[in-house]
């Protein structure tokens, strides 16, 4: 059964006390061991907008990407789409549900079946659907998806291993938007190209958007990215939110946002910075620390910080787990 | 003279060019950024540095590196060999592929100092241990110890510098040492990479396509495009006053702080393949100031702006 939950129509998507863990053993007799990958994450995706979520690697933002369209399940925890509690759908309520929201993956070299045509990935979603198309209506489908990423139809014929990685992001995109979607998940679909085709693809995600009046949940590592792309910044570290930025251009507060923000360089010579501040690593998720997870890494940390760890507190929106936030 | 002079370099694999014509200086105390988009010659440059070419069949064509008085083109192996990790010294953009698994990271950075300083295994060990610290590395003594598996990217990436730095060599050539790397980890390393270039009076050819980090750590920029130097300039010059339009876009690419969002725009099309460079300019295809003699006409290097730049119509003296 569908839960339907009161909440204001400018949410598209909601979050609750979303936890995610995951177990591993040190060899077969070995101990097991748990880390939370995702813990006790609340977001509110608002319609129309581009959230992003940012953070380095082992903070659980592609954890949590999964979790939001049930590629993995939640341990706790409540994903709501239009306020509809996602895990309470049925195995095909939540395939006819998949429609309004698609995924768009890091690695379009692994995530396009090399075996596949161009032409055959792209209509698979709507055979999944179980969606019967004639040919002519099936070329053209094609025809306008190819038209919508910037790519010639003729190259519909090709296989993957005959596309530049650009070009195979965007048929990652052309098939995401294959089913009309209105909520994409984007995780890092830049990371793994060119900078120059990097800008190329968020230029065209940026007019689908307006075109299409998408919504997105972009993850990435780029803070410098994010800040251009993003309407509002999620800040994460080591499973949990630690700062949202209700504006790209809010000034971040939590000292983990800030040693983001000063490990992004300029395309400036002449806003060259100096890093000091800057030492030592993510915690090991397996074993983290009872405080603050960032109070090893943190100049402004106190004994209070390595023993309690600090809520996430709301005030005008900015979101901030922090004691002693520089001012 | 420089530390390191490379002039009209041209490198072929089998029947294909894929470098023509690089010229490039660095000299003690400097960062030379060598810059371009994948597939424009950076790493070819840096294996022909190195006299590593043989091992992907490449071979030098045409052309001369001058490391320090020495003609590096043509040395035979064993000479080359005696450069490489004392003079020399290669940091790779995978750790994991530089480092050998079955060995701890210690050992493996003892042996550069065993292999090319003559010093004694607890010399080299000494050493080993203060170059750890020098980077910034908290436990060395621990760190010593262990296999590369135990450890993250970020700190196999600095035991790769720790290599490279053991032989005591004059000339680094990192090729995208912090690419696979998280942005905080990228800046401690960079940082680490200025601070050894300043207090040492190293010489560090850094390859990269992010003209972040160019602007950041870099002294000298060469641009790359299709196997050619596109531009050539201080640091300053080429982000003040880019003269070639790739050297333009190319800085165009990454967003800065407050850039309004819908003004990224990217380079149209893709990188040509060294099978499919275009005639004239290779970068006429994707130009947007390119005109009916781009096509044909090859520009060649030449002097703009205190730099050297390829471009038939160079910024500054384009029309229209």
């Amino acid at each position: 059964m569908a839960e339907r939950l009161n909440t204001t129509p400018t949410k598209l998507l909601e979050v609750r006390g979303l936890t995610r863990t995951f177990t591993s053993r040190n060899g077969l007799f070995g101990k097991k061991r748990v880390m939370t990958a995702v813990a006790d994450v609340n977001l509110d995706v608002p319609r129309g907008q581009v959230t992003g979520v940012v953070g380095e690697s082992g903070c659980g933002k592609s954890t949590l990407a999964r979790l939001v369209l049930r590629l993995l399940e939640a341990d706790q925890g409540q994903v709501l789409f239009e306020g509809v509690d996602l895990a309470s759908l049925s195995a095909s309520a939540m395939r006819r549900l998949r429609q309004r929201l698609q995924f768009v993956f890091q690695d379009p070299y692994s995530s396009i079946d090399p075996r596949y045509t161009i032409r055959a990935a792209l209509l698979e979603p709507s055979l999944v659907q179980g969606e019967k198309l004639s040919t002519q209506a099936a070329t053209e489908r094609i025809n306008s998806l190819m038209a919508m990423v910037g790519l010639n139809p003729s190259l519909a014929q090709s296989y993957p291993h005959q596309l530049s990685g650009g070009q195979k992001q965007r048929i990652g995109i052309a098939r995401a938007l294959a089913l009309q979607p209105a909520f994409l998940v984007l995780d890092e679909p830049t990371a793994s190209l060119d900078v120059s085709i990097q800008a190329q693809i968020i230029a065209l995600l940026e007019k689908l958007r307006q075109e299409l009046g998408l919504t997105y949940l972009f993850i990435s590592h780029d803070l410098g990215l994010v800040r251009y792309f993003c309407d509002r910044i999620v800040v994460m570290y080591l499973g949990r939110i630690v700062e949202v930025l209700p504006s790209a251009d809010t000034p971040p507060r939590h000292p983990y946002t800030i040693a983001l923000m000063e490990s992004t360089f300029e395309p400036d010579p002449t806003k060259r910075r100096i890093i000091t501040r800057l030492s030592g690593e993510i915690p090991d998720a397996f074993n983290p620390p009872p405080g603050c997870a960032y109070a090893a890494r943190c100049p402004h940390a106190s004994d209070r910080c390595r023993s309690e760890r600090p809520a996430l507190v709301q005030q005008d929106g900015h979101e901030l787990a922090c004691h002693h936030p520089p001012t | 003279m420089p530390l390191l002079t490379v002039r009209h370099l041209c490198v072929s694999i089998g029947h294909l060019q894929p470098l023509d014509g690089i010229t490039l200086e660095v000299d003690k105390g400097q960062i030379l950024g060598v810059v371009g988009e994948s597939g424009s010659g950076k790493s070819l440059t840096a294996m022909a540095i190195m006299g590593l070419l043989p091992l992907i069949g490449g071979a030098i064509s045409a052309g001369s590196i001058c490391f320090d008085g020495t003609e590096l083109v043509g040395l035979d192996e064993r000479a080359y060999r005696a450069m490489r990790g004392q003079r020399l010294a290669l940091i790779t953009q995978n750790p994991m592929t530089s480092l050998d698994p079955m060995r701890t990271v210690g050992a493996q950075i003892d042996q550069v100092a065993l292999l090319h300083l003559g010093l004694s295994a607890a010399q080299a060990r000494a050493r080993t241990l203060e170059l750890l610290g020098q980077l910034r590395i908290p436990d060395a003594a621990t760190v010593y110890q262990q296999y590369p598996h135990q450890m993250s990217g970020g700190m196999k990436q600095r035991i790769v510098i720790a290599m490279a730095l053991a032989g005591d060599p004059d000339l680094i050539v990192a090729d995208e040492p912090t690419t696979a790397l998280d942005v905080t980890i990228q800046a401690q390393i960079i940082q680490i990479l200025v601070d050894l270039v300043h207090q040492r009076g190293l010489a560090l050819i850094l390859i990269t396509h992010d003209m972040g980090v160019v602007a950041q750590a870099c002294d000298k920029v060469v641009v790359l495009y299709g196997g050619r130097v596109a531009e050539s300039n201080t640091v300053q010059n080429i982000f003040a006053k880019p003269g070639h339009p790739y050297t333009r876009a190319l800085i165009g690419c990454i967003a800065q702080t407050g850039q309004v969002r819908g003004s990224l725009k990217g380079i149209p099309g893709v990188v040509p393949s060294v099978a499919d460079f275009a005639s004239g300019c290779r970068y006429h295809p994707r130009c947007d100031h390119a005109q009916a003699r781009c096509q044909s006409e090859v520009p060649l290097l030449q002097a703009n702006n205190a730099g050297q730049v390829a471009c038939l119509f160079p910024e500054g003296e384009r029309r229209g």
